[in-house]
């Protein structure tokens, strides 16, 4: 563990695991890329300006569409939202930091290098050119053949990756670190919106991780799911919709929880129908995974399933209807204040009003019928989206005197906001009236053009906005007026309570609501022992927020303090970047002359480039994840907090818990790939491809190495040291033999069989791709099981885990359900 | 192979553009008076309720920091709850209007199969081929007859292409290795009005390749016995069938 140096030092940014750092360089980054993708979005406008000339040609067309598409909509909203969650909701739920600060840092340099990654992909002969929904097979190399697609489509696979550490993260903290007396329904509207956010990340990024990774296996590997006619092209659209629809919401809900916030400060009333509000909020949450056939209408899907969709989709915008009834109840009778945060948000539920009312539009199958592929759906999305982001606008200059202590210029915001509201409408209305224009398509029907003329001077003046925005920012930031703790009249939530900025570590003291108001709690630490809770006496009330943060920070738990500073988040990160780079020119690089034996079998490489940054990207990525679990880092637990529904649950157990809940997505994914292209070539014409015997052997091996992990953790607990190695020792060996059989299998199916990943000496080439990527996947995680086990072998022989074998435990469940996948697996490639 | 009875109905037939004109004007109708009722509420309240620095109203109960939301209910709620159902209301009943013409739709018109001209549309980088019942094909121009139901099966022989013309609002997806189907029909009044050939834009209205903006067609309605001589002198001629009829829905020939 290293100090955390000050705010002035690049190394500080690049070492810290603080939330409300991590929560600035998120928020920095994403306006960088709404600036990328806003260039972008100005090259598309100036190609609409006339049917007839063109400055882009069509390949470079797709590309700047592609790329706007998936940096908005990846690299920009949901990361500003997150800048926000990071920074506040911590403050909100009075945590001291998120459940895991390491974790959080990887989160954000996984996004930036991601990020990068898409960057570099333009000049990798290219970028992805097949929209950001990438229908298959216009995804595969054979119609987008450039190494920048390949790039570009595993720069998303990373930010999926970073992601879904982000969402164990979230949803750990806030299920495990609020401050003793907040109840769930107590926590504030913000919060609320991003725990609904992540616990639809955690679902539906983890089938955007598995429709990713057999993409990227498509693309890098030469495996055929996506150009099979046998269901290859809808595979694609219902896996990638099943992440679609939710991703939706998870990008409009931190705008949502924003507007929440923001119309009870500045009107200074209580949200109408709290309840009901968060009951609906957790509706859509469910039901936002129950619809995604919607954008599929015009597909071979049956009328009976199109029927349903269009009832759930329906049904969705109910919940959405009452919380905007709940909104503009709660201004009634308030005392609202014009402030700039206000009007963006205000504008916000405007824009948003006129994009759920076209929306309802969208749900009639007959009108979607004629609405699919124009830009009515680039207008309505437009609307729901970037309006919502709208409120993200409105929570940037309603935190803005948080985060610097120095208040915004209020006459350039209003001016942002009316220049903005305005070009905004301009932009995206004009889209309505043109709306029969097919999308993505730049050779239009001339009787259009105007609208898009009005679309196109619109976009710049909405492009021009944002440097007012910056300008102001900048301004203030420099020589802007204090701004004091709270600047806003009628404020409720914690941020408020403690300085501007707040202080490394947040609170003065413990914070409680345990009297049913916040309270700055002192505990009593005896000798080396755990905390104690204070008793009345010991309480410390603050006076209606004005709390600072000259208070000396007494820490209530040990001598031991906690950490804020690891460079192994941004090194292995930067390690995956390597990697996934190298890989993205693997298939151009390399190639593999298969003859009739392994011996005869060789490799041939025409640029070393990417070879080499496999190697080292791979190398330092182990190095880094080694050097990371020896790291002597403190992220100190919650003593006293609320944890419902997961109360008695240890942090990191939960954390392993989500992470195994949205691991069973990836493999439900990809099982369902299996079945659904099964299905669709006729399920009784596959045989399986493989012996069943070497895997019923196998099955046996890895039950039996659950056994022994269970053995480890027994052992540990009985403080053997000899028992515990033993156990693990046999756990390796066991999936060791598990490895060599599967070796042995694939060996024999590609030399004496002739069965490839992409082509198939004895049926359908796509059932050869099948089985090899997800038998594939589950080896991949054995390999990782392996080298977890190894290490903690390792670390048992240096005589630890025996005082605390959790670590042990946790790789227990997540070798169990390694296990358990493979009990599925087994039938489905094996036997029938 | 056309029967005069069904020319008789043929003047009873709702083409796909009039519903969806129908329908799409009920929905902007209903649409833009909610939404102006819900805006110009919002607005006036907003307007009404502005913080003019005066003094606070006496039940007026400001919230302050670090407070735990308190309990709600009662008459607000009700007022909730009772927009919520009018919302309800005005979406269900739209949904179910909607589902009734959805039925229609995807049926299209009773014509007890006889007569109908069923067209293999196949997409391609970038364009469009029509295959006939007599197996000519022809590229870019569809030649079909007025007063006459036209199935189309739409398929794909590369990428994900969408066949659709928005002037007769009809659109289906050409997906490889799938067999969309759609129905569209135009009368002779809209052929003459049109002068004798009534023409209708194609367009692909999914991203397919660099040559998706161009991939354009077209839609040529003939009178009757115009199309009737032209069809009758690509009989059998054409050896250009590509597509395997029986593959993509088994059309008879």
């Amino acid at each position: 563990m290293s100090e955390l140096p000050p705010t002035t030092s690049v190394k500080r940014w690049l070492v810290t695991t603080n939330h409300k750092d991590i929560g600035i360089l998120y928020t920095i980054t994403a306006l960088f890329f709404l600036l990328f993708g806003g260039v972008l979005a100005l090259l598309i406008r100036v190609q609409l300006w006339d049917p007839a000339n063109q400055v882009l040609s069509g390949l470079a067309y797709n590309e700047a569409v592609t790329a706007h598409g998936l940096i908005m909509v990846f690299w920009f909203l949901s990361p500003f939202g997150f800048g926000f969650a990071n920074y506040f909701v911590p403050l909100q739920i009075g945590a001291d930091d998120l459940a895991f600060p390491r974790l959080n840092a990887l989160s954000y340099w996984m996004y930036l290098f991601s990020g990068v990654l898409l960057g570099i992909s333009f000049f990798q002969g290219g970028t992805l050119s097949a929209g950001w929904t990438m229908y298959a097979p216009l995804n595969i190399p054979m119609y987008t053949p450039s190494i920048g697609s390949t790039g570009a489509v595993l720069a998303l696979a990373m930010f999926t990756i970073g992601i879904t550490a982000s969402t164990v993260n979230f949803l750990t903290s806030i299920h495990h670190s609020r401050a003793e007396g907040m109840g769930i329904m107590d926590m504030p509207m913000f919060t609320w919106g991003i725990l609904a956010t992540v616990w639809m990340m955690l679902f539906a990024f983890a089938a955007l991780l598995a429709v990713g990774l057999i993409l990227a296996s498509d693309r890098v590997l030469g495996s055929v799911y996506f150009s099979a006619t046998e269901g290859g092209s809808l595979l694609w659209g219902h896996l990638f919709w099943f992440f679609g629809h939710p991703e939706v919401y998870i990008v409009f809900f931190p705008a949502l929880g924003v507007m929440l916030e923001l119309f009870q400060t500045f009107s200074g009333r209580r949200l109408v129908g709290r309840k009901w509000v968060i009951i609906s909020i957790c509706l859509i949450s469910v039901q936002s995974f129950l619809v995604w056939m919607h954008h599929m209408f015009l597909t071979t899907i049956n009328l009976e399933i199109k029927t349903l969709m269009m009832a759930t989709t329906i049904g969705i915008s109910l919940p959405f209807d009452l919380v905007v009834f709940s909104l503009i109840y709660t201004l009634i009778k308030g005392r609202i204040q014009f402030t700039t945060p206000f009007l963006f948000a205000f504008g916000a539920l405007l824009l948003f009003i006129l994009g759920g009312i076209t929306g309802v539009f969208l749900g009639a199958i007959v009108l979607d019928y004629e609405f699919r592929g124009t830009y009515w759906v680039v207008a309505h999305f437009h609307y729901v989206m970037f309006g919502g982001a709208t409120a993200l606008f409105g929570g940037a200059y309603y935190w803005f005197p948080k985060v610097t202590g120095k208040m915004y210029d209020e006459l350039l915001g209003k001016l942002h906001f009316v220049i903005f509201f305005v070009s905004f409408n301009m932009v995206y209305f004009s889209m309505f009236l043109g709306w029969e224009t097919p999308r993505r398509v730049f050779e239009y029907n001339p009787q259009f053009q105007t609208f898009h003329q009005i679309g196109t001077i619109g976009a710049f003046i909405l492009g021009f906005s944002f440097f007012i925005m910056f300008y102001n920012f900048a301004k203030s930031y420099v020589a802007g007026e204090p701004a004091g703790d709270n600047p806003w009249d009628y404020s409720r939530t914690a941020e408020w309570a403690v300085s501007s900025p707040p202080p490394l570590e947040n609170w003065p003291n413990r914070p409680s609501y345990a009297s049913g108001k916040l309270e700055f709690v002192k505990d009593y630490v005896p000798d080396g022992g755990p905390a104690v809770k204070a008793d009345g006496d010991g309480n410390a009330a603050t006076d209606g927020g004005n709390s600072h943060s000259d208070h000396i920070k007494e820490y209530p738990y040990w001598d031991k303090h906690p950490s804020h500073a690891s460079i192994w988040p941004f090194a292995l990160s930067l390690m995956t970047g390597f990697f996934l780079f190298g890989l993205s020119g693997f298939s151009d690089s390399v190639t593999f002359i298969v003859g009739e034996t392994l011996a005869s079998t060789s490799v041939e490489i025409s640029n070393a480039v990417y070879p080499v940054f496999i190697v080292v990207g791979l190398v330092g990525l182990i190095a880094s994840g080694v050097k990371w679990g020896l790291e002597d880092f403190y992220a100190p637990p919650s003593e006293f907090a609320e944890r419902w529904p997961f109360n008695g649950v240890e942090k990191v157990k939960l954390g392993m818990w989500f992470f195994l809940a949205s691991d069973v997505i990836v493999f439900g994914a990809f099982l369902s790939a299996a079945i659904f292209v099964r299905y669709n070539a006729g399920w009784m014409t596959w045989e399986p491809l493989t012996e069943s015997l070497p895997g019923l052997i196998n099955t046996f091996v890895l039950i039996t190495s659950s056994f022994t992990v269970i053995l480890a953790l027994v052992a540990a607990h009985r403080n053997s040291r000899q028992g515990l190695l033993a156990s693990l020792g046999a756990t390796i060996l066991l999936s060791f033999t598990f490895l060599g059989i599967k070796m042995w299998e694939w060996h024999h199916e590609v030399f004496d069989r002739g069965v490839m990943i992409g082509s198939n000496a004895h049926g359908d080439p796509i059932q050869a791709s099948i089985y090899y990527v997800t038998t594939g996947l589950h080896g991949l995680h054995v390999v990782i099981g392996v080298l977890i086990a190894s290490y903690l072998f390792v670390r048992a022989y240096q005589g630890h885990y025996l005082d605390d074998e959790r670590p042990v435990e946790y790789f227990g469940l997540y070798w169990h359900f390694v296990d358990i996948v493979w009990v599925f697996i087994f039938p489905l490639f094996y036997l029938f | 192979m056309i029967d005069p009875i069904i020319l008789q109905q043929g003047s009873d037939w709702r083409a796909q553009a009039e519903v969806f004109d129908e329908i799409f004007f009920v929905f902007l109708a209903l649409g833009t008076l909610v939404g102006t009722i819900v805006v110009a509420y919002t607005l006036w309240n907003v307007y009404k309720y502005r913080d003019d620095g005066g003094e606070p109203k006496a039940d007026f109960d400001a919230p302050v920091v670090g407070e735990l939301p308190t309990g709600q209910g009662g008459p607000k709620a009700k007022k909730l709850f009772l927009s919520f159902g009018l919302s309800a209301i005005v979406v269900i009943s739209l949904v179910v209007y909607a589902y009734g013409i959805l039925l229609y739709v995807e049926e299209g018109p009773d014509t007890s199969g006889e007569g109908d001209i069923e067209i293999l549309v196949e997409g391609y980088q970038f364009g469009w081929e029509y295959e006939y019942p007599n197996g000519h094909t022809t590229t870019g121009e569809m030649i079909v007859p007025a007063d006459q139901r036209i199935d189309i099966a739409v398929t794909s022989r590369d990428v994900w292409h969408n066949f659709g013309s928005s002037e007769l609002r009809i659109k289906s997806d050409a997906i490889p290795g799938e067999t969309n189907t759609n129905w569209f029909s135009v009368s002779s009044e809209e052929v003459e009005a049109q002068g004798g050939e009534a023409t209708f834009r194609v367009e692909c209205f999914e991203l397919c390749g660099s040559g998706h903006s161009a991939m354009k067609g077209q839609i040529t309605v003939l009178p009757q016995d115009e199309w009737e001589e032209w069809y009758e002198d690509t009989g059998g001629s054409s050896s250009s069938a590509s597509i395997d009829a029986a593959a993509v829905g088994g059309v008879p020939a």
